[in-house]
């Protein structure tokens, strides 16, 4: 059913409006006009009776005639009423109002005896030596107006009913259509570049701005896909002459023999490429989650397998430097979730890392592991800083770093990836006051949803 | 060992090469993917080195046809993408290891200690032995000189992936990969810790030290 806010509903409803008004705009004028021609018939019929009457000259003989006629006219068609300025009244009613020139009398004003006409056009005229009034049943004239009104309605009503059902029909096919291009618009906004409007080949205006979306999205893919090629052809370019230098710094250690000073100045210009090219990976590694790249490849995971390797690997150095690192789960599991094992480790190694970064030393780091109605949660609780309210969303972001935090190491990479990752396994990722710190909560999609 | 890298980068190629060679093994370097693809089939190579994107044909392809012709030299891919997929898309055609660059290039050689000579299928030992130290994998007991060592499930992993591989230099990344299954960059030189525990564990007690660091490279057991 095509909501009454669909554009060719709408349409359709104006013009038919429209339609009707001006059909009973017509039929109105032309009732008037073969009305007043009616009218002006019953006039001059009138004015004739009058003349007629005029015409007997002498007294006695009007009065003899105006008696016969009073008998033999039937009030239903036409009233007379002679009033003479001498004399008993001649009628064919028993009451007619008193009038001058013309009038319409209806019914009600007239007193009768027979049964009469709903209404009267009269003319009241002086004639001989009384008050003549003559009065013409308008019964045509209002049964014309009733034809009139069947005319119009017989006319109207399947015009309307026969336009309704056009623009329903029409307004059912455009809404298809709509339909169409705005879900394929709303899948394109999700990411799903490959989405397209199923387009038939008429040419109307919808099928035209389907195609038009279509040519958008094709040409918004193709751009994606070259950027993507663009990002792999940067890594390579930009990553090449990183390992050469890799390569050469390596070469003069290998070759040269160095000065205790000179080998520690080579190790830190070797750590520093290190950490060039794993900030670029990590941005290449963001880019591509964030592309849906791997989203093929998430698999039945136990999280607990997972979360026991990443907290027994970090464990031990998490202890020396003076942390509480602890897994808590609540049940035995399976803690079973659609994901990558290795992504999902590495969210877990990012938080506690940056746990390890942020809280104090001597502080406490909880991994968590739950069900909490059917949805695995994981989550990493600190009781360090904290992040405030406001900066929550924004830690999330690439390359974002709190102030306080310009200082430490990493590469502000660590949290947009965590989102990334979330956000391609479906997964709710929350940030939370652990009064006092913070807590990461990581709640995953019910299986099968 | 005789080695073929195909590899297009002017200053990698010959320092990957030249690396080999000082290291006593027999290096040919190929530029091109055609030209690689034809010397690797008739070359009877023990380890190929393939760079990712080749000019003729890219090195998945490469070794994706090597394999169709049945040839199972082991191979191992380097690579400056590195992206998420790109290690699974290496061993899926048919790569034994997978590099990404820039590498050290003790990782380099230690990889191709391991692939190159793949320990043996015999008869599965039950114990392990370094000079006085002996693992005894069915009952899970490790002792020195007669004093039992009591490890922790992931430190006698540890132990064990060393002693199996004895005499070959094991890297940071190939022990995270073998002992934890850990193949993101955890950002931290874990393995380290695990390693002096481990060392705190079977050398410190002791008067010689049998876990080696090896510069620039990683850990070896080397002990007869």
């Amino acid at each position: 059913m095509p909501a009454i806010h669909s554009t060719p509903l709408r349409l359709t409803a104006i013009l038919l409006s429209i339609f009707v008004v001006a059909a009973s705009i017509t039929f109105t004028v032309a009732y008037v006009v073969v009305k007043s021609g009616f009218d002006n018939a019953l006039l001059q019929e009138i004015d004739q009776t009058v003349a007629s009457y005029r015409a007997i000259g002498d007294q006695t003989d009007l009065l003899e005639r105006l008696s016969q006629d009073a008998a033999a006219t039937s009030p239903e068609m036409r009233i007379i009423q002679y009033l003479p300025d001498s004399g008993p009244r001649i009628a064919n009613v028993v009451g007619f109002p008193p009038l001058s020139g013309y009038a319409t009398v209806p019914e009600k004003l007239i007193r009768h005896r027979d049964s009469i006409a709903d209404s009267y056009l009269a003319k009241s005229a002086r004639v001989g030596r009384g008050q003549l009034i003559v009065a013409l049943t308008r019964e045509r004239v209002i049964e014309i107006g009733e034809v009139f009104l069947m005319v119009l309605l017989v006319g109207l009503l399947p015009t309307i009913g026969i336009a309704g059902a056009a623009g329903y029909v029409v307004a059912r096919r455009a809404r298809v259509k709509l339909d169409r291009i705005q879900a394929a618009l709303s899948d394109l906004a999700a990411g799903q570049m490959a989405a397209r409007v199923a387009v038939d080949g008429n040419h109307d205006d919808l099928s035209m701005i389907g195609e038009a979306v279509n040519q958008m999205a094709s040409a918004q893919e193709a751009l994606l896909a070259s950027m993507r090629q663009v990002s792999g052809d940067i890594a390579h370019d930009l990553k090449t002459p990183i390992q050469r230098v890799a390569v050469i710094l390596d070469q003069i250690r290998r070759k040269t023999v160095l000065t205790d000073g000179q080998d520690a100045l080579l190790d830190r210009a070797l750590d520093e490429t290190d950490r060039i090219v794993r900030t670029f990976q990590a941005l290449l590694q963001l880019a591509q989650i964030e592309g849906g790249a791997v989203r093929d490849r998430l698999a039945p995971t136990d999280l607990r397998h997972v979360v026991e390797g990443v907290v027994d690997f970090l464990g031990p150095d998490a202890d020396d430097r003076g942390f509480q690192l602890d897994l808590v789960t609540t049940e035995p599991g399976p803690f079973t979730v659609l994901g990558d094992a290795q992504l999902l480790g590495q969210v877990l190694a990012n938080l506690i890392e940056n746990a390890l970064r942020h809280v104090p030393t001597g502080g406490r780091i909880r991994v968590g592991l739950s069900n909490d109605a059917g949805r695995v949660v994981l989550s990493v609780a600190d009781n360090g800083p904290g992040v405030p309210p406001d900066e929550r969303d924004n830690v999330l972001r690439r390359l974002y770093r709190l102030e306080r935090s310009r200082t430490t190491d990493g590469n502000g990479l660590g949290l947009a990836l965590v989102a990334a990752v979330c956000d391609l396994h479906g997964a709710e990722l929350r940030l939370n006051d652990n009064a006092p710190g913070l807590v990461v909560r990581i709640a995953f999609p019910k299986s099968g949803e | 060992m005789k080695i073929l890298v195909i590899e297009d980068d002017k200053t990698t190629g010959p320092y990957i090469a030249d690396g080999l060679r000082e290291e006593g093994h027999s290096v040919d370097l190929l530029a091109n993917g055609s030209e690689g693809l034809i010397q690797a089939s008739v070359g009877n190579y023990d380890v190929l080195i393939v760079d990712r994107m080749l000019p003729g044909i890219d090195g998945i392809n490469l070794v994706k046809t090597l394999r169709g012709a049945k040839n199972q030299t082991p191979v191992i891919f380097l690579t400056s993408l590195g992206g998420v997929d790109d290690r699974i898309e290496g061993l899926n055609a048919g790569g034994d290891d997978y590099l990404v660059k820039p590498f050290a290039f003790g990782e380099l050689s230690a990889r191709i200690a391991a692939i190159g000579r793949r320990p043996q299928m015999q008869d599965e030992p039950t114990v392990l032995r370094a000079a006085d130290l002996e693992m005894n994998l069915l009952t899970r007991k490790v002792s020195r000189a007669g004093q039992t060592i009591d490890l922790l499930p992931r430190e006698f992993a540890l132990l064990e992936h060393l002693l199996r591989r004895k005499g070959r230099v094991q890297t940071r990344t190939m022990l995270m990969e073998a002992v934890w299954d850990i193949h993101f960059d955890p950002m931290t030189n874990v393995v380290d810790t695990h390693i002096s525990r481990l060392r705190g564990k079977v050398d410190k007690p002791f008067d010689v030290e049998l876990i080696e660091t090896v510069r620039g490279s990683g850990y070896r057991i080397d002990a007869p």
